[in-house]
């Protein structure tokens, strides 16, 4: 979510004069005994009961006096269920616009909000999926760090799938999860964006636990490489968006109810980017650390 | 019969030792005389208690001792209540030994002890004021916990847990790695790994269990 938003106001409001995409939410989600880490990029898979924080920095196109050279942000998320498969997500995000030859701008991007509901959940085949609706509240935010007056509303589904279920040796570890969401805006001239993108990820505690316990040190035990990809792609009329892809490997380590991930940022285009920018987010899941308070749903058996 | 190599001690040292060793017990502040590890008060089907090599039907209100082995058919069920307050719900198809279960004078568990051969058992452990251990070792590894309302099911390849109440620490008998599973969570381990990081149980997987451990 954080690097959506970010993506939104440092590349698309800046470079391309228009507003952000929604955001959307990350964290960790399971089905039987496979866990899918927390991501950077893409959204959380399923609902959940989180809070986590994100920072990432990524260097912009500069040019001439004023224009943008490097955008940052720092993000919250705070993740509730309502019941044991459908839930809420709010989020605020923190902008800074370093300028050429200019003085920084910053400001709050929209407030954003989403409700997710979890379909399908296959344990046996590590399956599952998740449908969500995704809503930012345009002219919440400030303009100048590149927050559109225009809201937006992003039908979005989900889906993460295990390899233990196959007969491929040390391959079980890998999974994929991905996303596919359509944000329709407000007003013009904000563009509508189909927003694609996958995570590949192989999973060393799923090694040592349902494969074969190697001899590994205790760190490397709790590690996930994983490679993020999100595009952005104009849906109807562009309004001068262009597709965007960015590629985000990073590797994120799993403690006892806590993650800490950082990531590169690869734009693959002009239009993503100028630069390798880094993002890094620590989450906290409250379900662990709170299973029988804060950490369960709303509604659910006492 | 006495050893005609060393010399008797005088019979009026005999008399302060056998005293000593028959008070000895009642002295000590931790344990309590060879009260019942426990009580069966549950009972559906045609269980066993296998004790000190002996057989039999087991029946309610019968004691069990440490070192009681319980067998539950696959249509039956059973219930004891500990002598600690602690209430082990038995699933049908499981082998169970107490193989420890230490209680002091005024009811409060020491450590306990139960192995698990195969099968799911409902532990709800009663609290008790110092430090004491509740374990239950499966062919795969082993789970404590210190007061909680949880499920451990065992056979010779893997071993899981579900918690209610309270947290459990699942510990790999081959990697000695380490789980702590919180409330609500559950979490599995195979002979020989690590154990599978925890998550959310659903409420359907828990009303499985309940189901199969619930003693009418």
């Amino acid at each position: 979510m954080g690097l959506r938003k970010s993506c939104a106001a440092a590349v698309a409001a800046l470079v391309l004069g228009v507003g952000s995409p929604a955001n959307r939410a990350n964290a960790y989600s399971a089905t039987g005994d496979r866990l899918f880490p927390a991501t950077l990029v893409l959204p959380q898979i399923a609902p959940g009961d989180e809070f986590y924080v994100n920072a990432m920095t990524m260097p912009l196109a500069g040019g001439t006096a004023g224009a943008a050279s490097r955008a940052s942000n720092f993000t919250a998320t705070y993740t509730k269920t309502i019941t044991d498969r459908l839930g809420i997500v709010l989020d605020e995000t923190w902008t800074r616009i370093d300028r050429v030859g200019a003085g920084s701008l910053n400001g709050w991007q929209n407030t954003d909000t989403a409700i997710k509901y979890l379909a399908i959940v296959d344990q046996p085949h590590e399956f599952l999926f998740t449908v969500g609706l995704d809503r930012e509240f345009g002219g919440t935010g400030a303009s100048r760090a590149g927050a559109s007056a225009s809201g937006a509303t992003t039908p979005t589904v989900f889906f993460g799938k295990g390899l233990g279920d196959l007969d491929i040796g040390y391959w079980r570890p890998l999974a994929v999860t991905g996303s596919v969401g359509y944000q329709i805006a407000d007003t013009h001239p904000r563009p509508n964006l189909v927003t694609p993108g996958f995570v590949v990820e192989y999973s060393i505690p799923y090694l040592q636990s349902k494969v074969q316990s190697l001899d590994l040190p205790e760190f490397v035990r709790g590690l996930t490489p994983m490679t993020e990809v999100l595009f952005t792609i104009p849906g109807g009329q562009s309004f001068g968006a262009r597709t965007t892809a960015l590629v985000a490997p990073g590797v994120s380590y799993a403690g006892e109810g806590w993650e800490l991930a950082i990531e590169g940022l690869v734009p693959t285009s002009r239009a993503t980017g100028r630069g390798v920018g880094a993002i890094a987010q620590f989450h906290l899941s409250l379900d662990f650390v709170a299973p029988e308070t804060i950490g369960r749903p709303l509604l659910s058996a006492p | 019969m006495s050893n005609p190599e060393k010399p008797m001690k005088p019979r009026a040292l005999h008399y302060p030792l056998f005293a000593a060793a028959l008070l000895l017990p009642l002295l000590s502040p931790g344990l309590a005389l060879a009260a019942p590890a426990g009580t069966v008060v549950g009972l559906s089907g045609a269980s066993i208690v296998e004790s000190g090599g002996a057989r039999g039907a087991a029946k309610l209100g019968q004691p069990v001792q440490v070192g009681d082995t319980i067998e539950v058919p696959a249509d039956g069920k059973l219930k004891l209540r500990m002598a600690d307050g602690s209430v082990i719900s038995v699933a049908a198809g499981t082998r169970l030994t107490i193989a420890a279960y230490g209680v002091d004078a005024a009811g409060q568990r020491q450590d306990a002890r139960l192995s698990l051969a195969q099968g799911l058992l409902r532990a709800v452990v009663a609290p008790v004021e110092r430090p004491a251990r509740f374990e239950v070792d499966t062919a795969v590894g082993a789970a404590a916990v210190r007061s909680t309302d949880w499920f451990v099911e065992g056979s010779a390849t893997a071993m899981q847990i579900g918690v209610l109440t309270g947290s459990v620490e699942m510990t790999s008998a081959a990697t000695k790695r380490s789980e702590t599973i919180p409330a609500r969570w559950g979490a599995r381990l195979e002979a020989g790994r690590d154990p599978v990081p925890p998550r959310v149980w659903s409420p359907a997987e828990f009303a499985a269990v309940i189901a199969r451990t619930d003693v009418k």
